[in-house]
């Protein structure tokens, strides 16, 4: 760890200043100036680390600057590496990394809408987060009041692409869809069937959340986290907690960690499996859907019997779990997991012995390794185009270190291999979940409250099941937070469905889209 | 004269409100085969009763052709019902036309729903009509190509004809030529009812869409038209292939005893094929669109087996 530091420092001597902030599980370097081009890029080659997200922050009031946050993961290591680069508040303006690195191009741009920091140099320094409607405002700085009421949008209209030549013609789609689907528009220019090129907008569902978590105690805002992607309540709120309990050092109880990775499991099961049944409606296949249906009520009974909750939500605390568990309840566990294994063997050999539905999903929506690893795809997504990242294996949490279970990878980056990782992921969840309970400690299922310390910096990381889910947390007084930053698998995947369709045909998209299956909400937060 | 009118009238009645049933008796016979309940197979008459109590959204680009279109296309539909046999041979409308008639009233419903989907001036109504014929332009010979065979056999293109030399040949079907026409037309009647491996008629993706693209923009009672009118339109090819290929119970004609006896074996028959599309649709994913063609290609080779094998035997 001091090696790194070492290595940076003899190497940057102009630009590395210190470690900062030393806290458990990350490494934080801070640098002098605004440039942090040169040290990201010696992180990436020297070290083979994959940059996970770009994010800043107001100190204005504070320290009189904005900061930038590169967060890395390595290889082998199971420590975050957090380069913290100051920006003149008098000159708000960084050197932008995404004409390299495509996989910040949104999340710079994000900094450009919400704190009014230049991206200079970015290709394409549009804004991404605030509509193009909007007045000229930056919301998550400080000086921007949490209740302020801004005058009716005007302005101009988002400019697509031009959609050019004969015979190809533009189709926007939503951002209203038809059917239970989140907020997005889709515009697609298609030549007769096959796609040209697909341009996505999405934070329609902007909801203030960064902002709004500074503006409540700590304990309210697990509740905040649960609300992010609604179908990743617990990982969500796991994943803050975790932020919360690294920075005030909190020591979470065996029993909680336990039960922390059989809920994380239990949410990551019924998803899947709910998604394996989206996958082969939208091919028209819905017998399968109506047996995923059936297999994933039993799950949401469990998680009623164990939480109060079908989607898993009022559990989260920090410190450990809201609610210790009767005997009664850890008894319906295994009955139900072995249930739900035996009906899950007959769906997917259902969906396997129906040619047709295979027909449809393999070689759609291709994405090539090489992309996935360019555009910095996580998750489901990533796993089956090559991309071998697995919060759990690779930065234990909960109880993870003390479970064996394997991640698959495939390279295949279809629709069939997207869904082939779910397959397998839910008979690695049932065995964590077997294994999570026989090992179910005693004793406490949560530390005492205390209160936490002002100033302290961390981050918490889950993979949540869509993908790696972080919470980078700035403590504050009373209890409170002076920023939080939610990155949702989601961002780092939509462009990656840009990808995937090209060359497809249009009535294949809604397939390849659902076989991502991204969070709106958790993108636009 | 006054029998002719009866007769037609009674095929209109039976024609008008047999339809919604038999889509309903087909989507709840599907809930059930995926473990659903389904809303009852009288839905289909409440979803009309309720569209045609509603008021209706037109968009600001469309012309006479939009309000037109449910007008053309269930009328056409329904002229096109009158002159195929439905409960004896003697189709009503028989005089005025025969197969080549009914093939092109339906043809014209759907030239004008295309025009419709295209005139709503959606991106997905144009996608639709794109869609819809390309199908229709493949699935129109196979039909022909199915329909000549019978009516080689009768020696005439007259509905009446063909259903007439049929009674009382209740194993004719076994014969090649006519089951690679039966094939061919059933493979039609797929496509052409947008059911699933060809379309998904219970979808709400847009994108996937064929039948239902082209009929996104409509509402209330134009909508309840276009509805109905699909399903009369799925009765009509369902009778069809039935009566042409099994006609098993048809009468002679409408004004004897036995026409009771024929409504009767028109509905066993009707839920028979119902059952076998049902069957179809759960057991099949749809299929890519790019590989419909290669579907209607193939009931066009089995059509023209059809007609080729009727020489040969």
């Amino acid at each position: 760890m001091t090696s790194l530091l070492e290595d940076l420092r003899e190497r940057f001597p102009e630009q590395v200043r210190a470690s900062a902030e030393p806290v458990s599980g990350q490494v934080t370097i801070s640098l002098n100036g605004p440039d942090a081009t040169a040290v990201v890029k010696h992180l990436m080659t020297e070290y083979a680390a994959r940059l996970a997200s770009v994010f800043g922050e107001d100190r204005v009031a504070a320290e009189g600057v904005f900061y930038n946050y590169y967060v890395f993961d390595r290889p082998g290591d199971a420590s975050w590496v957090i380069v913290k680069a100051p920006i003149p508040a008098d000159q708000p303006s960084f050197p932008s990394l995404a004409a390299e690195l495509p996989a910040v191009n949104w999340q710079e741009r994000e900094i450009q809408d919400w704190f009014g920091v230049e991206a200079a140099g970015h290709p394409n320094p549009r804004r991404v987060a605030l509509h193009d409607n909007w007045p000229d405002v930056h919301p998550l700085r400080k000086d921007f009041a949490l209740g302020t009421v801004l005058p009716p949008f005007e302005g101009e209209r988002h400019v697509y692409r031009p959609t050019l030549g004969e015979g190809v013609f533009r189709i926007p789609v939503g951002p209203v869809h038809a059917g239970i689907i989140e907020p997005g528009h889709f515009n697609f220019a298609v030549a007769g069937e096959p796609i040209l090129y697909l341009q996505l907008r999405m934070f329609y569902t902007h909801k203030a959340t960064e902002k709004l978590f500074e503006s409540m105690p700590i304990p309210r805002a697990v509740f905040l986290a649960e609300s992010i992607s609604g179908d990743s309540a617990f990982s969500h709120a796991t994943a803050f907690c975790a932020a919360i309990e690294r920075a005030a050092e909190i020591e979470v109880p065996a029993r909680a960690r336990y039960a922390r990775t059989i809920l994380l499991e239990l949410e990551r099961i019924a998803n899947h499996i709910a998604d394996i049944g989206a996958i082969a409606t939208d091919v028209g296949f819905g017998i399968a859907n109506a047996h995923a249906g059936r297999v994933r009520e039993m799950l949401l009974g469990l998680h009623e019997t164990l939480t109060g909750s079908r989607s898993l939500r009022g559990m989260a605390r920090v410190g450990g779990v809201r609610r210790d568990w009767q005997p009664l309840q850890i008894a319906r566990i295994a009955p139900t997991i072995d249930a739900v294994e035996r009906e899950f063997r007959d769906l997917v050999a259902l969906i396997q012995s129906s040619d047709s539905t295979r027909d449809r999903l393999e070689h759609t929506g291709v994405l090539r390794p090489e992309k996935a690893k360019t555009l910095g795809v996580v998750g489901v997504a990533g796993r089956a185009s090559g991309v071998d990242l697995d919060v759990r294996r690779d930065h234990p949490y909960a109880a993870y270190a003390k479970l064996e279970f394997r991640v698959p990878v495939y390279q295949a980056g279809d629709v069939r291999h997207r869904m082939q990782v779910r397959i397998d992921e839910v008979g690695e969840s049932l065995r964590i979940v077997r294994a999570a309970t026989a090992a179910l400690p005693g004793g406490a299922h949560r530390a005492p409250a205390q209160p936490i310390p002002p100033g302290r910096c961390a981050l918490g990381a889950v993979e949540g099941w869509r993908g790696e889910i972080l919470h980078w947390v700035r403590t504050g007084e009373d209890n409170r937070l002076e920023r939080c930053k939610v990155k949702d698998p989601s961002i780092n995947n939509w462009p990656a469905i840009v990808e995937a369709v090209e060359g497809n045909i249009i009535a294949d998209f809604p397939v390849i889209n659902k076989s991502f299956n991204l969070s709106y909400s958790g993108t636009d937060r | 004269m006054m029998a002719r009118l009866i007769e037609a009238l009674a095929q209109l009645a039976l024609l008008v409100a047999l339809a919604p049933l038999v889509t309903g008796v087909i989507r709840t016979l599907k809930a059930r085969l995926q473990t659903r309940r389904g809303p009852g197979i009288l839905q289909p008459y409440r979803n009309l009763r309720k569209l045609f109590g509603k008021g209706m959204v037109i968009p600001e680009t469309a012309s006479w052709i939009f309000g037109a279109t449910p007008w053309v296309v269930f009328v056409s539909t329904v002229l096109a019902g009158l002159m195929i046999p439905m409960v004896a041979a003697e189709a009503p409308l028989g005089l005025f036309g025969g197969a080549l008639a009914v093939i092109y009233l339906l043809g014209l419903g759907r030239f004008f729903l295309a025009l419709g989907g295209l005139d709503s001036g959606s991106s997905f109504g144009g996608l639709g009509s794109s869609r819809e014929m390309t199908i229709s332009a493949l699935a129109e010979p196979a039909m022909m190509l199915a329909i000549f065979t019978v009516a080689i056999g009768a020696g005439s293109t007259g509905m009446t004809e063909i259903a007439g030399a049929a009674i009382g040949q209740t194993w004719r079907f076994l014969a090649p030529a006519q089951m690679f026409a039966f094939a061919a037309l059933a493979l039609v009647l797929i496509a052409e009812t947008g059911r699933i491996p060809v379309d998904n008629p219970a979808t709400h993706l847009e994108l996937t869409m064929i039948h239902e693209a082209m009929i996104l923009e409509y509402s209330g009672p134009y909508l309840a038209l276009l509805e109905w009118a699909a399903s009369v339109k799925q009765l009509v090819l369902m009778t069809l292939l039935i009566n042409c290929f099994w006609p098993v119970g048809l009468q002679p004609t409408w004004f004897n005893f036995g026409a009771l006896s024929g409504i009767g074996w028109l509905v066993t028959k009707l839920l028979l094929l119902a059952c076998a599309i049902v069957l179809i649709e759960t057991t099949n994913a749809k299929m890519r669109l790019f590989r419909v063609p290669e579907l209607l290609a193939v009931a066009f080779t089995l059509g023209a087996l059809a007609l080729v094998s009727t020489f040969l035997f």
